[in-house]
């Protein structure tokens, strides 16, 4: 008897527990957001759900999220969203292509806006109702990587990432070539470390200790791609700092302006997702979503640099940093490399 | 090169402080006939409730004391089903798991709102910051940049060696594990020996949790135990349910863990996801040969009810 009672009182939480989901479309647009990082972790998920309400109260939509989720429900959330009738579902990140293609296949009228998606992944959609909302990688690797250039003195400098994704790799790449150059034209040598990746978002004590390894190894500019991971990365450099008395090693923020956050944050990379996914909303009300990819760069401006650490960052560096970002933006930035989205 | 071992030992005394707690509360559980297997998911909500303490009063011992009382209160589920409603140990475990992360995530939800801010409590401070020592040598780093709660990590595995080899009290605890119903003829309360082991395991869980938001990152993240509960069982079993073999077997996983890490850096031909594996490997290979003679609790596992026969 006593079984069935608590069993009774578990399987009544859990329907109580399911009521506000069930209840909670709106009766205007709705974009749902699903996200393997919190929304809380200072980094990658923070800056995706505000760009997702910045553009939500822009259009007037209502908004939903599902953060920390495991790589096994990736699939299973976007559809328990699709069922609940949302008009779009919003993937920040390259990883949830194959659980978007699939849903996008089995739930044609709902717009699919996979950020960071490959620029070729709206083709693969058998409806058309899958557009690809895509910073350029290498701008947001070059915009990190001059500062890192200028700011290095060990010459040697660490990027840490979440997962090996084509995104990553390409801010990875972008970030060494453009470190490379600007300590070159600024008569220094780089040596970018190998990438280290965590195998997920959430573990800050991964980051701490990648850090630890990797300033073992010299490094003393750090940026990353890995959420929380970067957060644990950061109270490293921090620690490591305080021990010695004063700030020589530094770390530069991505994907928001995280100046202030910690000690060691010199300056960072800002991705302004909002701009591409209120685009997306947009599409969705005059029904032209889907089968594109939106480029978001220098030139448009959803790619920028964040604010200096002016007391850590010299004059001149700042000067000689914003003439950097000024060529990346003119597209003079190393002779004029093409970037991806041009 | 001896830098690189330094630092490696360094990390792996890091690494295992957590696993040492976890591993604990599981020995107790398991040394009074509980198969606990809801580690995990005790150590998130004491991961939780030790930040979210810690922040609001500042004081991070305050956070792993009420990391270990939550840990309690979750296990107490865990020890009415399976004592006193002899359910199935594993199942009640796995619910365990799927339950208390899902209850911190809630909770932090509820407390801080579905804000995005990143949010930073203090950590307790390590013996070499309390007494001012700033030389970076190796041996005071290992031995006194740690925090209280690293050494009480070892003081416990000590007292748990002595608790359960030399006292009356801890061969009657044993009793209960391997043979309950020849403990209860000899008078020993084998229903409150089981509750009480759930009280340690809770706690115990509850610091382990804790100890991640308390003593090593600033942040709490949902998943932030990380699958620490389960390599806490592999480590018991690991240890031969002995108090020193789960201090050697969580060296052991902080050391494989500490390696994934640095040899990612050193190497550039393999994935990196190779190196990731070898945590899991050693474990599966530990437990292979280890894990042939068994020696753990005769009774583990087996619901007690005292007038079955």
């Amino acid at each position: 008897m006593k079984k069935k009672i608590v069993a009774m009182i578990a399987a009544g939480a859990m329907i109580a527990s399911m009521v506000p989901a069930m209840t909670a479309h709106a009766d205007g647009h709705t974009v749902a957001m699903i996200c393997d990082s919190s929304i809380s972790d200072g980094g990658w998920g923070m800056a995706c759900y505000n760009a997702m309400i910045d553009a939500a109260e822009k259009c007037g939509w209502e908004t939903m999220y599902s953060d920390s989720i495991a790589q096994s429900a990736y699939y299973d959330t976007i559809v328990s969203y699709c069922d609940l009738g949302v008009d779009m579902i919003y993937a920040p990140g390259n990883q949830y292509t194959d659980a978007v293609l699939q849903a996008a296949e089995e739930y044609p009228d709902i717009a699919f806006a996979l950020l960071n998606g490959g620029a070729d992944t709206p083709e693969k959609a058998a409806n058309g109702n899958v557009s690809s909302l895509l910073p350029n990688a290498q701008q947001i690797g070059w915009i990190a990587g001059a500062l890192a250039g200028l700011m290095t003195e060990s010459g040697t400098i660490a990027f840490i990432g979440g997962m090996e994704l084509d995104t990553t790799l390409a801010k990875y790449a972008g970030y060494g070539e453009a470190a490379a150059f600007v300590a070159e034209e600024n008569g220094k040598s780089v040596t970018l470390l190998d990438p280290v990746y965590s195998g997920d978002f959430s573990a800050s004590d991964k980051g701490l200790e990648f850090a630890k390894a990797m300033m073992d190894q010299g490094a003393d500019v750090f940026f990353g791609d890995a959420s929380a991971v970067d957060s644990g990365a950061r109270q490293a450099i921090d620690e490591a700092n305080e021990a010695a008395g004063e700030i020589k090693i530094y770390d530069i923020a991505q994907p928001a302006d995280l100046l202030g956050q910690n000690d060691c944050v010199i300056g960072s990379q800002v991705t302004d997702n909002s701009v591409l996914i209120e685009l997306s909303m947009k599409a969705v009300e005059d029904g032209s979503f889907g089968g594109e990819t939106l480029y978001g760069t220098l030139q448009n401006g959803v790619l920028s640099a964040g604010e200096l650490n002016k007391d850590i960052v010299p004059e001149d560096v700042q000067a000689a940093y914003a003439d950097y970002i000024q060529q990346m933006v003119d597209g003079t930035f190393m002779g004029g490399v093409e970037t991806e989205a041009e | 090169m001896g830098s690189f071992i330094t630092n490696l030992i360094l990390a792996s005394i890091r690494m295992a402080s957590p696993l040492i707690f976890l591993s604990l509360a599981e020995l107790y559980s398991q040394r009074a006939g509980l198969v606990n297997i809801g580690i995990e998911g005790i150590a998130a909500i004491g991961s939780l409730t030790g930040f979210m303490v810690s922040l609001i009063s500042g004081n991070p011992l305050l956070g792993v004391l009420a990391g270990a009382l939550a840990g309690i209160l979750v296990n107490m589920i865990f020890a009415y089903a399976t004592i006193t409603l002899c359910a199935e140990q594993i199942v009640y475990g796995m619910a365990i798991n799927i339950f208390a992360p899902a209850l911190a995530a809630f909770a932090y939800r509820v407390y801080f709102g579905s804000g995005s801010e990143l949010v930073q409590a203090n950590l307790m401070v390590t013996l070499k910051g309390l007494l001012g020592i700033k030389s970076d040598n190796f041996l005071v780093n290992l031995f006194l940049d740690q925090t209280p709660m690293v050494y009480f990590a070892y003081i416990l595995v000590i007292v748990t060696a002595i608790y359960f080899r030399r006292t009356k009290s801890g061969l009657n605890y044993k009793a209960v594990g391997e043979y309950p119903k020849a403990a209860a003829t000899i008078g020993i309360n084998v229903i409150g020996v089981k509750y009480l082991s759930c009280v340690i395991c809770g706690a115990l869980a509850g610091i382990g949790g804790a100890y991640l938001t308390t003593c090593y990152s600033k942040t709490y993240v949902d998943g932030n135990v990380a699958g620490r509960g389960f390599i806490a069982l592999a480590a018991v079993i690991f240890g031969r349910w002995s108090s020193g073999g789960v201090l050697i077997a969580c060296l052991f996983f902080g050391f494989c863990d500490a390696l994934q890490i640095r040899l990612q850096l050193i190497n550039n031909t393999l994935p990196y996801q190779f190196f990731q594996m070898i945590p899991y490997v050693a474990t599966i290979v530990v437990l292979a040969l280890i894990g042939a003679k068994k020696a753990g609790p005769k009774a583990s596992g087996q619901p007690y009810r005292k007038e079955e026969r």
